[in-house]
């Protein structure tokens, strides 16, 4: 995609926001909350300016914090009864369910005209993220996905650095997280492991059919949550879904990054039930404007590119994080390296308006405000170019791609050069289950 | 640089330094027996299961007149294989009884490489010893420096250093054809990483030695995991992936770039713990100028983590699971481990005219060295050209250790920046047990 066109996707028009029943600033939304215990929880903090009028969760255990909080609110096990139920007296709804279920939440109450606030990553498959943002599109809702990180001053520093020309025309990009490893010796949740042979009871709080939603049938174990559902190919997206949307969405803004032209990946040993252990993901982006192409490189589980010269001694390379490679210097993060390089430079002119807050955007975005920072146009590009790296980590492809690359046609949403690979852009949903 | 410390440059350096190694005066030959080429050697060999089967196979075009295993039942067919040979379980009473020897191969499990060869070189016995050289920096410059005082002749177990594939590739880097190479990708798709000690504490079988297997390493209850086979795993006992294929993998790249002691290493591991190394790790090393040929970096993946596509690749042509990419200035050439060099794309291949011959192909690695326990040329992977290349990997393993980048001095055998990583260049030996 060009740049004017990613360009366009940001600054969204305002007649996009007609659709749903305008809530005046003066007053509140009306919020439900789809997964509502662990990030769910915070998401909900998040926006606990406004009403917070129903509330769902497949584990009533788990969510009971979150339902003491909120005592008016009414509770709910499945999200599609709530919506149903409390259709009318909702103006928006929060999803902060495990990544399988992100899209069939999202949709149908994007289909009923109501705001919607989703977890990273948008959706598990790259099909489902395009679809998402295609309806938040028609049925003009205001949308945000939960990089809060996008609202930061980083954020719009490496913008601004990079686009005042700081280091030059950037040609490579390097991100990098430990996750799913936690330092040298501990994992945040396992991958690399296989499915568990026991059947242990399903707990009596937890509806595990409504855990599962659209995910294909498999007996409940206590591996999978809270939590540890992100090492599992039906249910997380690897630590690449995790930490992705986050890292890699200041690179997509700095450089005005749309579809990738092609993406390769190689990974430790890699099963049909969990991510690997560690990866590595090598995106190439076209030329966009007057910026030239790009290559951008992800590792994850410890891996990391190779520190920068002009990084000093004793300075932390850290767990995380981004290196932007240019003609005429570096960046780690939103820092110009070395120090004194930074020093000498000074501060960018801004550019991009601060933000009052990556919920408040969101809030006043459903109030007809603004879009928000990360809404789905912005966040379906970006989602789908994450998740196309886990389409090239799958055991199904390993062998093809230690032959070529995939090339991807992002504007048709196709593989070019390796047809059986478009079916793991998709997945099947069990029964019962639509998008 | 200290005038009685060997500098790199006199022993690596140019290839017309290396070349003269190769013709080793007479002179030296006076420490050990002299043995003429008309007769035989009398060898005993150390570690007789696994590769020490096949290495006293291959030295038995001379009197193997002792075998020493820890394991008698994996030592069984070899035994069995040479009836007259005196057996033992201890190297060090070996060594002691057996007053004819001329020369030992030492096929142990890393851990006890070491003290098995510097107890035979100090003996004025020839030393054959399997790769990587020894565990830890460390033990590797000891051997180095005494094999070159006590004026044995040495090989390290890197049998592809003898290949035609091998040599060809040298050449071809050593006559220009590709131009100055300063990137090397190495990679092999194995995983000497992951696991945990075990709890159970099963009983010694009677066959095995467990004492004389720990050797110099701390005491740790037996357990069937180590011994045979999986011990490459253990801190303690193995080096790891990069321990176990780096030797044979990066062995070309040293060769034919004339490299030594690199200026620093980092490591960014997957995650490992205190007991098994990582599962994958990516290790870099800078190498500095060398005569006219500018610095060069060699990047090392492992645990199926490749190194990305280069672009000359065809499409639909697979990367090898274990191989080097040498990226010169004129091209690029893709050598395949345990295969023949290719330039890439193959088109380049046409009327391709292998480089003058550098290196003479009369006989093979083993017998490279067996001539030269009988006055003839110096092997060539004795132990002053594998001993840096060992120390450059085993360095890699003290990098993922320190979670640091390291500067090396390599003349002085120190890390400069973190001082406290030089704790990893040595482990202490069990009681009883001295270099």
């Amino acid at each position: 995609m060009g740049s004017a066109a990613a360009a366009a996707f940001t600054i969204v028009p305002r007649y996009v926001l007609g659709g749903p029943g305008n809530t005046p600033p003066s007053e509140k939304l009306n919020i439900a909350g789809i997964g509502i215990a662990g990030r769910g929880a915070g998401v909900l903090e998040g926006v606990q300016s406004q009403n917070i009028v129903a509330l769902c969760d497949v584990d009533w255990k788990h969510a009971a914090d979150t339902f003491n909080r909120y005592p008016a609110a009414k509770k709910y096990r499945d999200f599609r009864k709530m919506l149903e139920e409390e259709g009318k007296n909702i103006d928006a709804v929060t999803v902060a369910t495990p990544d399988h279920v992100h899209a069939v939440a999202s949709m149908m109450a994007i289909k009923m005209g109501k705001h919607v606030y989703c977890e990273k990553p948008l959706t598990h498959s790259v099909y489902e993220a395009r679809k998402v943002a295609e309806a938040a599109r028609e049925h003009k809702v205001a949308t945000q996905m939960g990089n809060q990180g996008q609202a930061s001053e980083e954020t719009r520093l490496m913008c601004e650095y990079i686009w005042d020309g700081a280091i030059g025309p950037v040609r490579e990009v390097h991100v990098w997280t430990d996750r799913p490893s936690q330092g040298l010796f501990n994992v945040y949740w396992p991958q690399g492991v296989d499915r568990p042979k026991d059947e242990p009871p399903v707990p009596e709080t937890l509806d595990w059919d409504l855990w599962l939603g659209p995910a294909p049938y498999r007996p409940y174990h206590p591996c999978y949550l809270p939590f540890a559902w992100r090492g599992w190919w039906d249910f997380g997206t690897g630590a690449l879904g995790d930490i992705g949307c986050h890292s890699i969405d200041p690179i997509f803004r700095a450089l005005k990054l749309g579809h990738p032209t092609s993406v390769e990946a190689s990974c430790t040993l890699v099963n049909k039930e969990t991510y690997p252990v560690a990866s590595t993901v090598h995106y190439q982006f076209p030329a966009r404007g007057d910026m030239p192409p790009v290559k951008l490189t992800w590792y994850d589980g410890g891996l990391r590119p190779p520190r920068p010269e002009e990084l000093e001694e004793g300075q932390e390379f850290g767990e995380g994080g981004i290196l932007f490679v240019g003609d005429k210097g570096k960046m780690l993060g939103h820092r110009l390296i070395p120090a004194s390089k930074m020093k000498d430079y000074g501060r960018p002119p801004q550019k991009i308006p601060r933000s009052p807050g990556h919920f408040e955007e969101w809030i006043e975005a459903c109030k007809g405000g603004k879009p928000a920072g990360s809404n789905f146009d912005h966040a379906g590009l970006l989602a789908q170019a994450v998740l196309l790296g886990n389409v090239a980590l799958r055991v199904e492809l390993r062998e093809k791609l230690t032959r070529m690359k995939l090339n991807w046609d992002g504007p048709n949403m196709k593989i070019t050069n390796l047809p059986e690979a478009n079916q793991l852009l998709q997945r099947e949903y069990r029964k019962g289950w639509t998008l | 640089m200290d005038s009685n410390k060997i500098s790199r440059r006199q022993f690596l350096g140019s290839a017309a330094v290396a070349a003269g190694f190769t013709v080793v005066p007479r002179y030296v030959l006076g420490g050990p027996r002299n043995v003429p080429p008309s007769e035989k050697l009398n060898i005993a060999c150390i570690g007789v299961g696994g590769m020490g089967a096949s290495d006293s196979q291959q030295v038995s075009t001379e009197n193997i007149v002792a075998l020493c295993d820890v394991d008698s039942k994996n030592a069984a067919e070899t035994f069995k294989k040479f009836p007259n040979a005196r057996k033992y379980s201890d190297f060090r009473q070996m060594l002691e009884k057996e007053k004819n020897i001329d020369a030992v191969t030492v096929s142990t499990p890393d851990n006890t490489h070491a003290v098995a060869a510097m107890m035979a070189i100090k003996m004025g016995k020839h030393v054959y010893c399997q790769k990587p050289l020894a565990h830890d920096v460390f033990e590797v410059r000891k051997l180095t420096e005494a094999a070159r005082e006590h004026k044995v002749m040495t090989q390290m177990g890197i049998q592809l250093h003898a290949t035609e594939a091998l040599k060809l590739l040298v050449e071809i880097i050593k006559s220009g054809m590709i131009g100055n190479v300063q990137r090397v990708d190495i990679w092999s798709n194995k995983n000497w990483g992951g696991g945990t000690r075990p709890i159970e504490t099963p009983l010694v079988p009677d066959w095995l030695d467990w004492d004389l297997w720990l050797g110099p390493a701390p005491q740790r209850p037996y357990h069937p995991t180590y011994q045979p086979g999986n011990w490459r795993r253990w801190w303690d006992f193995g080096t790891g992936t990069l321990g176990d294929m780096g030797c044979h993998i990066i062995d070309p790249a040293y060769w034919a770039l004339d490299l030594s002691y690199p200026v620093s290493v980092e490591a960014h591991p997957g995650k490992f713990n205190n007991e098994t190394y990582p599962e994958a790790t990516i290790v870099r090393w800078e190498f500095p100028a060398r005569g006219n040929l500018p610095p060069v970096v060699v990047t090392w993946y492992d645990g199926e983590n490749m190194p990305p596509r280069p672009e000359e690749l065809e499409q639909d042509r697979k990367l090898p699971d274990q191989g080097g990419l040498y990226y010169g200035e004129k091209g690029t050439i893709l050598a395949p481990h345990m295969d023949g060099p290719r330039l890439i794309p193959e088109s380049k291949m046409k009327g391709f005219k292998p480089p003058r011959q550098l290196f003479p192909r009369d006989v093979d690695h083993y017998q490279e060295w067996v001539r030269a326990c009988k006055g003839g040329a110096k092997p060539l992977a004795n132990f002053d050209y594998s001993g840096p290349l060992t120390e450059t990997i085993l360095l890699g393993n003290v990098a993922a250790r320190a979670g640091e980048k390291l500067s090396w001095d390599g003349p002085n055998c120190k890390v400069t920046n973190v001082p406290e990583a030089n704790k990893y260049l040595q482990r202490q030996y069990r009681k009883g047990w001295t270099l």
